[in-house]
């Protein structure tokens, strides 16, 4: 809370590493609003950027606590609002829309019915179907402001079906003059969305990204485009359908098209844009300057527009046939383009507009079919705006198969900077903030910024209730690694599979395993089925293991969830950096253990990989094994909080490997694991393990009440304002 | 499949004939290279589609899978030439667009032959009108061209660096190998020490730097064998056919876990009393307390009691006519029986 403070007073970016279930959320919301109330001139918002629905929904559930407790002791209504916002397919209420299940079709049948012309056609014939609720909202929903309160999505929902109003436009509309805004991600990184979202926020923001790990790839996936063989054909199909609704047009009604090439001409940005619905294309980031441009002549009229489409598609069609991975620079690609199809880099650059534009125009309502061609022109935009820290990768075949002819064009974002940049620029404090961030330095050099407060904080904690141990033998003192050279050797392997049956046979409840990857996983389940170790296992716990199927993983968990609740208890093998690693909880008897086979690198061969390190070594000076070591420890420490959600939980830690006793692995784990990992826990054997595991699980068993937290976690008023309590809290801040 | 490039003449299409090649010529229709050469075998003749006529020098290979894109960039390639002219060359930005424009217009035109006279008649004027620019421009290049050109300059420099560090890097560890040789001899020349010991020695140290670059060398997997897989198509189930692991671990039988039922016993008459009432009922009085001795083997007087009752309670009702159900449901009545014996 300190630091956080001290970060808002000086107006300044923070980095703040908090241990999982500490009660990060309450604090930072708690502290920023008592700021806002505090300051309300310096502070006007607080913008909440979570990963999942689930999530935001956790946030809004505390933000709800907080405000009831405020309204307890303050005695009177708050004026702040706070909402959440998510896309159509969370928040739509339109009774047959909401039935889709897809978010791409809920957005392009909710276009095809909000639609200014669309409803401009509604106007003159009641047959065109429209939206009741969005037209409740138009009429009424915009002078009335949303009354102070914290909604959450069923709020929203539920407050739109008694007054009759969308509640996404509501929300949206709302966004300017709530207090706390609650929203994914995507909806401030994504250039695409930001634009549209988020683009009235005011300067004098905070933004924070909670469990913002992995923000920087999250950066570069918003940035990056792939297209495929399919995709091209599809645009090519699309194509087809702009020149038949031009051609139809210019017969019926050219004045439309007309009026377009007019407004083109004259350099007038789109006057329309300021219209919310219309806003279901818009380009990526592009330099102002430029957007203020008009657009050159060569794509001003209609059917040149959709010629030079068909040209770029053509091109990259050709570019596609190649027999032998290409990679390329941006300027590289730009000079081939213009040599091969006489294509200039300015129109290039103003295809993602035109393209919206020319839309808009033919009043074509289902978008959906479009998203390829749309996913072309931000490929072209992007390409010829951007010379640095991008790269084209042109992969005939994938690497697993590499028989089968499946031309893939990657058009890599390799500077995670890009996509933040504007964030950090334009509000006045971001606060990234997760369980694990350690080794805390990366972050600033991978996203550019420059924090005013880096810390990583430790639990108080009555109880050791974590125990890291690092494990680096069998029984039979063969070192344990996931070391290229060893993973296939059986002794290895066998090893790993006697310290999983005898953690197996010394733990309650459920245990979740990480390996480094699916073909690690897989190679290792086969061989210890040969081994007949799975046999062995299966005496003492029922075996769950996570597949890339997304279906059949959700169901093996909630497997996994039910034999851990009867007692029956259960070994879940799953993945690092898989859908079980991130974001789902193991809290209490679902993790008391945690095992990492071996250290999750990433797949180093991976040209894109490749390349991104190459950029980082170039530009940032960040060394390749550096931020390998540094990606790998971060998914690990990851894997392990996975068990650890609270102060009342308790879990095992197992790092099966021996490199992890390696000071440079050793010191990139968060602070609050390695405060608890001993030097004497670093270098053990199965057998050791499991006696220490064995001691530590009797100690933990005992009751643990409210009264033996009080005074070491848990401080009541008076012990809080006690003098020796004050005396400590004031070193501590002095202290740092 | 039809997404296979087919020639409009004698149908071949790609994937019958992968070396197929398609050609395209001024009209934009494709033939391939076979039909062309056996159709304009005299060097000019007209196009199969639409009989405009064509000469066989100006086939070129189709680059595209539209062959309109092609006759499209052929055209556009040939009106740029004379339409060079750059943004500089105007005074603003409306009227440098509105020129691009007509370009555009004009390459149209030529593509889908839309009132080719007039089109043929702006060309010319314009060519007449702005020949000394074009031949200007044609030297020149635009500066959009020129930072292009610039920054593919500074890539390629980065590159070459890159590359003589690596060439470097390589010739400092060759460099370092020959000193390692060199040394070895010097040492086996001049040294008093034995000679093999030396050789030892150095052997050790050269593995030992050999070990710092890692081996790539996976493992090949010995013969297909059918069996369930997983995705990545790693097999599961080779038991006893994998020629490179272990034995297995015994299997231990799963045998059916233990479940306690209380015995049943027959006593065939009224059943006795159970042998935690034996106190209460005061049974004990009648018979010995068990002494100090016969406690420390766990013997109790409760005990023999409970077996001298049982033996004299069954088999009372014993009687070989009566079948056993009878003999079962002649045990409820007679519990009042066995009470009042008790008492007695």
């Amino acid at each position: 809370m300190l630091e956080l403070k001290r970060a808002l007073d000086a107006k300044g970016h923070c980095l703040l590493e908090m241990p999982s279930g500490t009660g990060k959320t309450t604090t930072l919301l708690s502290l920023i609003v008592a700021y806002m109330k505090a300051h309300p001139l310096d502070l006007t918002k607080l913008v909440y950027c979570s990963r999942t629905v689930p999530e935001i929904e956790k946030v809004m559930e505390e933000l709800r606590k907080l405000m009831n407790y405020y309204e307890k002791e303050m005695g009177m209504e708050q004026n702040i609002l706070g909402l959440a916002l998510s896309s159509r397919k969370n928040l739509c209420i339109h009774p047959s829309v909401s039935k889709e299940r897809e978010g791409k079709v809920v957005d392009g049948r909710c276009y095809s019915l909000t639609a200014s012309f669309v409803r401009a056609r509604h106007a003159a014939d009641d047959a065109v179907p429209i939206c009741e609720f969005y037209e409740g909202f138009d009429a009424h929903g915009k002078e009335f402001p949303l009354p102070p309160g914290v909604y959450n999505l069923d709020d929203l929902k539920e407050y739109g079906q008694t007054k009759r109003w969308c509640p996404y436009f509501l929300a949206r509309h709302t966004i300017i003059h709530a207090n706390i805004v609650v929203y994914s991600y995507h909806y401030l990184l994504d250039p695409k969305i930001a634009e549209v979202v988020s683009k009235e926020i005011s300067k004098s923001s905070v933004v924070v990204f909670d469990e913002a790990h992995n923000i920087d790839n999250v950066c570069i996936d918003s940035m990056s485009v792939k297209i495929t063989k399919r995709l091209l054909d599809k645009c090519s199909n699309s194509i087809t359908i702009l020149e038949t609704t031009i051609s139809n047009m210019k017969e019926n009604d050219s004045k439309r098209l007309e009026k377009e090439y007019k407004r083109l001409v004259e350099g007038l940005r789109d006057a329309t844009i300021a219209r919310e619905t219309d806003m279901a294309l818009v380009n990526p980031v592009l330099p102002s300057e430029i957007l203020e441009e008009a657009v050159p002549g060569t794509i001003r009229t209609a059917e040149h527009f959709v010629a030079f489409l068909k040209r770029v598609v053509e091109y990259i069609k050709t570019r596609l046939r190649v027999q032998h991975v290409v990679q390329e620079s941006p300027a590289g690609f730009l000079r081939d383009i213009h040599t091969k199809v006489c294509i200039d880099r300015k129109p290039l650059r103003f295809t993602a507009e035109r393209l919206a534009s020319l839309i808009r125009t033919l009043e074509i309502s289902d978008l959906t079919d479009f998203s390829p061609l749309v996913t072309v022109s931000h490929f072209a935009t992007l390409v010829s705006t951007y010379t640095k820290g991008f790269t084209i990768i042109i992969e005939p075949f994938e690497d697993r198969a590499p028989t089968v002819s499946n031309p893939i064009l990657y058009f890599s974002c390799l500077d995670s900077s890009i996509a933040i940049k504007p964030v950090f620029n334009r509000f006045q404090t971001v606060v990234i903030t997760s369980g694990t961030l350690s080794p805390l330095d990366m972050y600033p050099k991978i996203l550019d910024f420059h924090p005013v407060i880096m810390t990583s904080f430790t639990m108080t904690l009555a109880r050791p209730c974590i125990l890291p141990m690092i494990v680096s033998k069998g029984n039979d003192q063969v070192a344990m690694s996931s070391r290229y050279e060893t993973r296939e050797d059986t002794a290895v392997i066998r090893n790993y599979g006697n310290l999983l049956v005898e953690v197996a046979a010394a733990v309650p409840d459920g245990i979740v395993c990480f390996f480094t990857s699916y073909l690690y996983l897989e190679t290792i389940v086969s061989s210890w089925y040969d081994q007949g170790i799975i046999d062995q296992l299966q005496r003492h716990k029922l075996l769950f293991i996570e597949t890339q199927d997304a279906a059949e993983t959700s169901l093996a968990l909630i497997n996994y969830i039910k034999a851990c609740d009867n007692g029956r208890g259960a070994v879940l093998l799953s993945v690092a950096r898989g859908k079980v690693s991130e974001g789902i909880d193991f809290d209490h008897h679902l993790g008391r253990a945690v095992l990492m086979f071996g250290i999750p690198y990433v797949y180093t061969q991976s040209r894109i990989l490749r390349a991104r390190l190459e950029y980082l070594r170039d530009q940032f000076q960040i060394r390749e094994n550096d931020f390998l070591t540094f990606d790998a420890m971060r998914h690990a420490a990851q894997c392990l909080g996975r068990c650890m959600r609270g102060k009342t939980d308790y879990g095992i830690m197992v790092l099966a490997d021996k490199r992890f006793s390696r000071a440079d692995k050793r010191s990139k784990l968060p602070k609050w694991i390695q405060e608890h990992l001993k030097d004497t826990n670093c270098n053990l054997s199965t057998e050791e393990c499991v006696q220490i595991c064995k001691r530590w699980l009797r100690q933990m068993a005992q009751p643990f009440s409210r009264e033996d937290q009080l005074g070491i976690s848990l401080l009541t008023l008076e012990q809080l304002q006690s003098e020796e309590m004050q005396k400590k809290i004031l070193q501590r801040a002095q202290g740092v | 499949m039809d997404d296979y490039q087919t020639c409009p003449k004698c149908k071949t299409t790609k994937y019958r004939n992968p070396a197929m090649v398609l050609m395209v010529n001024a009209c934009g229709h494709a033939l391939c290279e076979s039909c062309v050469e056996l159709l304009f075998a005299k060097g000019s003749g007209a196009c199969p589609e639409c009989k405009c006529p064509l000469r066989r020098n100006n086939f070129r290979v189709q680059l595209f899978e539209d062959p309109a894109v092609d006759k499209e960039v052929d055209i556009r390639k040939r009106i740029l030439k004379e339409f060079n002219k750059r943004q500089e060359d105007f005074p603003t930005l409306r009227e440098y667009n509105d020129y691009l424009e007509e370009v555009e217009t004009i390459i149209f035109n030529l593509v889908f032959d839309i009132d080719p006279t007039n089109t043929n008649k702006m060309i010319d004027n314009y060519k007449k009108e702005n020949k000394d620019i074009t031949q200007k421009n044609r030297n020149r290049q635009s500066q959009e061209e020129m930072e292009l050109e610039e920054l593919l300059e500074a890539e390629k420099a980065q590159q070459c660096e890159k590359a003589n560090l690596y060439v470097n890097a390589e010739l400092e560890e060759k460099k370092q190998k020959h000193k390692a040789r060199e040394k070895l001899i010097d040492e086996l020349m001049f040294s008093d020490a034995d000679a093999k010991s030396i050789v030892a020695s150095h052997v050790q140290a050269t593995s030992a730097l050999a070990k710092e670059q890692p081996k790539a060398a996976a493992q090949p997997s010995s013969g297909v064998v059918k069996s369930s897989k997983f995705s990545s198509g790693i097999q599961i189930g080779l038991r006893g056919q994998h020629t490179n692991s272990f034995l297995p671990i015994p299997k231990q039988e799963d045998l059916p876990l233990y479940r306690y039922t209380a015995p049943v016993f027959d006593y065939d008459g009224p059943p006795p009393p159970p042998i935690e009432k034996l106190g209460k009922l005061n049974y004990f009085a009648n018979i010995r307390a068990a002494n100090i001795t016969e406690r420390a083997g766990g013997y109790t007087e409760a005990m023999s009691c409970c077996r001298a009752l049982q033996e004299a309670l069954g088999g009372l009702f014993y009687s070989p006519q009566l079948t056993h159900k009878t003999a079962v449901l002649a045990t409820n009545p007679s519990t009042q029986d066995t009470d009042d014996m008790e008492t007695t």
